[in-house]
Protein backbone atom coordinates (compact mmCIF):
# COMPACT_ATOMS: atom_id res chain seq x y z
CA UNK A 1 0.00 0.00 0.00
CA UNK A 2 2.56 2.47 -1.36
CA UNK A 3 -0.51 5.33 -2.15
CA UNK A 4 -3.40 5.66 -0.14
CA UNK A 5 -6.60 8.17 -0.93
CA UNK A 6 -5.85 11.50 0.94
CA UNK A 7 -8.47 11.74 3.78
CA UNK A 8 -9.40 14.98 5.07
CA UNK A 9 -8.90 14.34 9.16
CA UNK A 10 -11.52 17.30 9.58
CA UNK A 11 -15.12 15.26 11.04
CA UNK A 12 -17.24 14.32 8.79
CA UNK A 13 -20.25 15.81 10.37
CA UNK A 14 -20.34 19.37 9.37
CA UNK A 15 -22.50 19.88 11.77
CA UNK A 16 -19.80 18.79 14.31
CA UNK A 17 -17.56 21.81 13.63
CA UNK A 18 -20.57 23.88 14.54
CA UNK A 19 -21.73 22.33 17.55
CA UNK A 20 -18.30 22.38 18.59
CA UNK A 21 -18.88 26.79 18.20
CA UNK A 22 -21.76 26.57 20.10
CA UNK A 23 -20.58 24.76 23.27
CA UNK A 24 -17.99 27.78 23.26
CA UNK A 25 -20.37 30.36 22.66
CA UNK A 26 -22.54 29.32 25.69
CA UNK A 27 -19.74 29.09 28.12
CA UNK A 28 -18.78 32.09 26.69
CA UNK A 29 -21.91 33.83 27.32
CA UNK A 30 -22.47 31.70 30.48
CA UNK A 31 -19.50 34.64 32.41
CA UNK A 32 -21.91 37.13 31.50
CA UNK A 33 -24.49 35.63 33.74
CA UNK A 34 -22.00 35.31 36.84
CA UNK A 35 -21.62 39.03 38.28
CA UNK A 36 -18.29 40.09 37.36
CA UNK A 37 -17.23 40.14 41.22
CA UNK A 38 -18.30 37.98 44.15
CA UNK A 39 -16.87 40.32 46.67
CA UNK A 40 -14.62 38.49 48.88
CA UNK A 41 -15.11 35.57 46.88
CA UNK A 42 -13.46 36.22 43.95
CA UNK A 43 -10.00 37.29 45.18
CA UNK A 44 -9.77 33.56 47.54
CA UNK A 45 -10.77 35.35 50.63
CA UNK A 46 -8.28 38.12 50.54
CA UNK A 47 -10.01 41.75 49.47
CA UNK A 48 -9.33 43.09 46.33
CA UNK A 49 -6.48 46.29 46.96
CA UNK A 50 -5.09 49.23 45.48
CA UNK A 51 -2.20 50.50 46.61
CA UNK A 52 -0.99 54.24 45.86
CA UNK A 53 1.93 55.93 46.42
CA UNK A 54 2.48 59.58 46.79
CA UNK A 55 5.97 61.44 48.11
CA UNK A 56 4.77 61.49 51.27
CA UNK A 57 2.93 57.90 51.62
CA UNK A 58 1.22 55.32 51.05
CA UNK A 59 -2.49 54.78 50.24
CA UNK A 60 -4.37 51.25 50.40
CA UNK A 61 -7.69 51.21 49.68
CA UNK A 62 -9.86 47.54 50.30
CA UNK A 63 -13.19 46.70 49.25
CA UNK A 64 -14.83 45.22 52.44
CA UNK A 65 -18.76 44.89 51.75
CA UNK A 66 -20.35 43.70 55.34
CA UNK A 67 -17.68 44.33 57.35
CA UNK A 68 -17.85 45.65 60.90
CA UNK A 69 -15.16 47.62 61.91
CA UNK A 70 -14.95 45.89 65.16
CA UNK A 71 -14.04 42.59 62.95
CA UNK A 72 -11.24 44.45 61.42
CA UNK A 73 -7.80 44.57 62.43
CA UNK A 74 -5.05 46.18 61.10
CA UNK A 75 -1.02 45.71 61.88
CA UNK A 76 1.90 47.27 60.46
CA UNK A 77 4.92 45.84 61.58
CA UNK A 78 8.43 46.46 59.73
CA UNK A 79 7.15 47.57 55.94
CA UNK A 80 4.49 44.86 56.32
CA UNK A 81 0.84 45.93 56.24
CA UNK A 82 -2.00 43.11 57.69
CA UNK A 83 -5.55 43.45 56.78
CA UNK A 84 -7.13 40.79 58.69
CA UNK A 85 -11.23 40.32 59.40
CA UNK A 86 -13.67 38.92 59.27
CA UNK A 87 -17.39 38.89 57.68
CA UNK A 88 -20.06 37.64 59.50
CA UNK A 89 -22.89 35.26 57.87
CA UNK A 90 -26.42 36.67 59.02
CA UNK A 91 -28.46 33.97 61.66
CA UNK A 92 -29.35 31.40 59.75
CA UNK A 93 -32.85 30.37 59.98
CA UNK A 94 -34.26 26.97 58.99
CA UNK A 95 -37.70 29.18 57.66
CA UNK A 96 -35.71 30.97 55.13
CA UNK A 97 -35.19 29.76 51.59
CA UNK A 98 -32.46 31.05 49.59
CA UNK A 99 -32.79 31.57 45.92
CA UNK A 100 -29.80 32.93 45.29
CA UNK A 101 -26.22 33.31 47.04
CA UNK A 102 -23.67 35.45 45.91
CA UNK A 103 -22.26 37.15 48.67
CA UNK A 104 -19.75 35.26 51.14
CA UNK A 105 -19.00 35.45 54.70
CA UNK A 106 -16.02 34.39 56.60
CA UNK A 107 -12.65 35.02 57.43
CA UNK A 108 -10.09 36.92 55.24
CA UNK A 109 -6.40 38.19 55.76
CA UNK A 110 -4.31 40.39 53.33
CA UNK A 111 -0.63 40.84 53.57
CA UNK A 112 1.13 43.55 51.54
CA UNK A 113 4.74 44.51 51.57
CA UNK A 114 4.94 48.08 51.08
CA UNK A 115 8.22 49.41 49.35
CA UNK A 116 9.85 51.12 51.57
CA UNK A 117 10.25 51.90 55.52
CA UNK A 118 7.33 53.36 56.95
CA UNK A 119 6.12 55.07 60.28
CA UNK A 120 3.61 52.41 62.17
CA UNK A 121 3.37 54.93 64.70
CA UNK A 122 1.11 57.12 62.15
CA UNK A 123 -0.74 55.07 60.30
CA UNK A 124 -4.60 56.45 60.00
CA UNK A 125 -7.56 53.93 58.68
CA UNK A 126 -11.34 54.79 57.80
CA UNK A 127 -14.01 52.32 56.82
CA UNK A 128 -16.56 53.99 54.82
CA UNK A 129 -19.67 51.96 52.91
CA UNK A 130 -17.53 49.19 53.15
CA UNK A 131 -14.16 50.52 51.55
CA UNK A 132 -11.26 50.69 54.06
CA UNK A 133 -8.67 53.81 53.60
CA UNK A 134 -5.08 53.26 55.52
CA UNK A 135 -3.01 55.87 55.32
CA UNK A 136 0.49 54.69 55.91
CA UNK A 137 2.83 57.59 56.29
CA UNK A 138 6.87 56.73 55.25
CA UNK A 139 9.57 57.55 57.36
CA UNK A 140 11.69 60.72 56.81
CA UNK A 141 14.80 58.42 55.58
CA UNK A 142 12.72 56.88 53.04
CA UNK A 143 10.97 59.81 51.56
CA UNK A 144 13.02 61.46 48.23
CA UNK A 145 15.27 64.47 49.25
CA UNK A 146 16.16 67.02 46.73
CA UNK A 147 20.05 67.25 47.10
CA UNK A 148 21.40 70.21 45.09
CA UNK A 149 25.11 69.70 44.73
CA UNK A 150 27.15 72.56 43.69
CA UNK A 151 29.65 72.12 40.90
CA UNK A 152 32.63 74.21 41.19
CA UNK B 1 -34.46 50.90 28.02
CA UNK B 2 -31.25 49.04 28.71
CA UNK B 3 -29.10 51.06 25.77
CA UNK B 4 -30.48 54.45 27.04
CA UNK B 5 -29.23 54.51 30.77
CA UNK B 6 -25.81 52.76 28.91
CA UNK B 7 -25.53 55.57 26.55
CA UNK B 8 -24.79 58.03 28.83
CA UNK B 9 -20.70 56.63 28.71
CA UNK B 10 -20.49 55.07 32.17
CA UNK B 11 -19.96 51.24 32.77
CA UNK B 12 -21.75 49.40 35.38
CA UNK B 13 -20.79 46.08 37.26
CA UNK B 14 -23.58 43.93 38.45
CA UNK B 15 -23.19 43.87 42.01
CA UNK B 16 -23.04 40.41 44.00
CA UNK B 17 -26.50 39.52 45.31
CA UNK B 18 -28.10 37.45 47.93
CA UNK B 19 -31.84 36.68 47.62
CA UNK B 20 -33.70 34.77 50.24
CA UNK B 21 -37.35 34.21 51.59
CA UNK B 22 -38.37 34.38 55.24
CA UNK B 23 -42.38 33.92 55.78
CA UNK B 24 -43.93 36.08 53.11
CA UNK B 25 -40.71 38.61 53.32
CA UNK B 26 -38.24 38.87 50.46
CA UNK B 27 -35.00 40.17 51.30
CA UNK B 28 -32.29 40.98 48.59
CA UNK B 29 -28.86 41.82 49.84
CA UNK B 30 -26.43 43.19 47.06
CA UNK B 31 -22.57 44.24 47.80
CA UNK B 32 -22.02 47.72 46.68
CA UNK B 33 -18.58 48.52 48.25
CA UNK B 34 -17.89 52.34 47.58
CA UNK B 35 -21.22 53.81 47.14
CA UNK B 36 -22.34 56.70 49.44
CA UNK B 37 -26.21 56.31 50.24
CA UNK B 38 -26.76 59.57 47.94
CA UNK B 39 -25.12 57.41 44.75
CA UNK B 40 -28.23 54.89 45.04
CA UNK B 41 -31.16 55.07 42.87
CA UNK B 42 -33.65 52.64 43.35
CA UNK B 43 -36.59 52.10 41.11
CA UNK B 44 -39.49 50.44 40.54
CA UNK B 45 -41.27 50.19 36.87
CA UNK B 46 -43.77 48.37 36.29
CA UNK B 47 -42.75 44.51 36.89
CA UNK B 48 -38.65 45.86 37.01
CA UNK B 49 -37.22 46.80 40.38
CA UNK B 50 -33.59 48.36 39.16
CA UNK B 51 -31.06 49.47 41.24
CA UNK B 52 -28.43 51.98 40.55
CA UNK B 53 -25.39 52.73 42.75
CA UNK B 54 -23.34 55.21 41.42
CA UNK B 55 -19.53 55.32 42.63
CA UNK B 56 -17.79 58.66 43.15
CA UNK B 57 -14.28 59.56 41.48
CA UNK B 58 -11.95 58.56 44.23
CA UNK B 59 -9.38 58.48 42.35
CA UNK B 60 -6.25 59.72 44.51
CA UNK B 61 -2.94 61.29 43.08
CA UNK B 62 0.04 59.48 42.76
CA UNK B 63 1.35 56.23 41.14
CA UNK B 64 -0.95 53.21 41.49
CA UNK B 65 1.38 50.26 42.52
CA UNK B 66 -1.08 47.72 43.08
CA UNK B 67 -5.33 48.46 41.40
CA UNK B 68 -7.26 45.38 41.62
CA UNK B 69 -10.52 46.84 43.25
CA UNK B 70 -12.66 48.12 40.31
CA UNK B 71 -13.91 51.58 40.33
CA UNK B 72 -17.15 51.05 37.76
CA UNK B 73 -20.82 51.64 39.40
CA UNK B 74 -22.78 49.55 40.50
CA UNK B 75 -26.26 48.14 38.15
CA UNK B 76 -28.67 45.55 38.55
CA UNK B 77 -31.99 44.71 37.44
CA UNK B 78 -34.82 42.67 38.80
CA UNK B 79 -37.94 41.03 37.24
CA UNK B 80 -40.88 41.18 40.05
CA UNK B 81 -43.20 38.48 40.22
CA UNK B 82 -46.88 39.42 40.14
CA UNK B 83 -46.55 37.84 44.25
CA UNK B 84 -44.55 40.55 45.12
CA UNK B 85 -46.35 43.66 47.03
CA UNK B 86 -45.04 46.83 44.59
CA UNK B 87 -45.95 49.53 47.51
CA UNK B 88 -44.01 48.25 50.17
CA UNK B 89 -40.48 47.76 49.23
CA UNK B 90 -37.70 49.45 52.23
CA UNK B 91 -34.33 49.74 51.55
CA UNK B 92 -31.06 50.30 53.94
CA UNK B 93 -27.75 50.78 53.00
CA UNK B 94 -24.67 50.18 55.66
CA UNK B 95 -21.00 49.16 55.46
CA UNK B 96 -21.51 49.19 51.31
CA UNK B 97 -24.46 46.58 51.58
CA UNK B 98 -28.08 47.60 50.63
CA UNK B 99 -30.70 45.54 51.92
CA UNK B 100 -34.11 45.70 50.17
CA UNK B 101 -36.64 44.03 51.67
CA UNK B 102 -39.93 43.31 49.62
CA UNK B 103 -43.28 41.85 50.63
CA UNK B 104 -45.04 38.83 49.17
CA UNK B 105 -48.94 40.16 48.62
CA UNK B 106 -51.65 38.75 51.17
CA UNK B 107 -53.35 37.23 48.50
CA UNK B 108 -50.19 35.51 47.39
CA UNK B 109 -49.08 33.88 50.24
CA UNK B 110 -50.15 30.15 50.66
CA UNK B 111 -53.40 29.91 53.02
CA UNK B 112 -54.28 26.89 55.01
CA UNK B 113 -57.94 25.67 54.87
CA UNK B 114 -59.43 24.41 58.27
CA UNK B 115 -61.52 21.90 57.86
CA UNK B 116 -65.28 22.32 59.56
Amino acid sequence: MSIMKWENPAPKDLWDAFNGLRGDMDRALDLFRVPDAMGLLDRSTAPAIDLIETPEDYLVFADLPGVDRKDLELSVTGSILRIKGMKRAEEASEKRKFFRKETWAGSFERTLDLPALVDSDKVSAELVDGVLKVRVPKREEAKAKLITVSVN
Amino acid sequence: MYGKEIADGDRYRIPACSICEDEGIVSLKLEMPGVAKEGLEIKVEGNELSVLGRRGAERESGTYLLRERRGESYRKLFTLDESISRDKIDAAYANGILSLTLHVREAAKPRRIAIA
